[in-house]
């Protein structure tokens, strides 16, 4: 969707050389204070957590035991992410997407180790799906 | 030691909100009750940014009349909403 985008949609914020207060301060927002914005309706039914969301909540937590982070840091760095991934990805998505990038900031991994590691597995899975 | 006491009201600081923060934007400037104390912890600003053994303060749990904080409120009068602050986001009642 974002890389479909044509330039003339996104002219305007691709180098600003100013903006308006007004736009400044709805940018500058914290991204999680939503109380009070108007919404859709609120979707109360119970999700069961799947595999992944368990094992995401089970590492972030091994984390904080080990002394690497604490969850309002986690909470900080899943605004760090910004508007796009905070509002765009599943809940756990930005609990895993802050502990990774935790991990790299803090030198805990390297890139080159990440994204080696994301290719060994995805190749294992299609290897399984085929 | 906790410098308001139950019962006491208090009003949200309106302080600038910026990257992260713990305080609603819908409590700023916002009058009510301190209902319960909570001990001492390393205050918020300080956790969010890897100061795990930072600065320490108690914690207030404020009940506000939901009226109060939601200028077009459509449910009782009486509806009430708790929520926590540490004590620098607090400030004697000004009202």
């Amino acid at each position: 969707m974002v890389r479909g985008m044509t330039p003339s949609d996104r002219v305007e914020a691709d180098l600003p050389l100013t903006i308006s207060q007004e736009k400044a301060e709805a940018i500058l927002h914290v991204v999680h204070d939503v109380g009070g914005q108007p919404d859709g309706p609120l979707d109360k039914s119970l999700h069961n957590p799947g595999l992944w969301e368990k094992r995401t909540h089970c590492t972030s937590e091994c984390l904080a035991w080990r002394g690497h982070w604490v969850s309002e840091e986690r909470r900080r760095r899943e605004n760090d992410l910004g508007q796009a991934l905070y509002l765009g990805t599943p809940y756990y998505a930005r609990w895993l997407l802050a502990a990774t990038k935790m991990l790299l900031d803090k030198g805990l991994i390297t890139m080159d180790e990440l994204i080696m590691k994301i290719d060994e597995v995805r190749k294992r899975e299609e290897e399984v799906l085929s | 030691m906790s410098k308001y006491k139950l019962g006491e009201r208090v009003t949200v600081r309106d302080l600038p909100s910026l990257f992260h923060t713990r305080t609603q934007g819908f409590t700023r400037g916002r009058t009510g009750v301190v209902v319960a104390l909570r001990p001492e912890w390393v205050i918020p600003e300080d956790e969010a940014w890897g100061r795990y053994e930072g600065r320490k303060e108690p914690f207030y749990i404020v009940r506000f009349l939901q009226r109060d904080l939601w200028p077009d409120y459509g449910g009782a009068p009486i509806d009430t909403l708790e929520t926590e602050f540490s004590e620098r986001w607090l400030e004697p009642a000004r009202s």
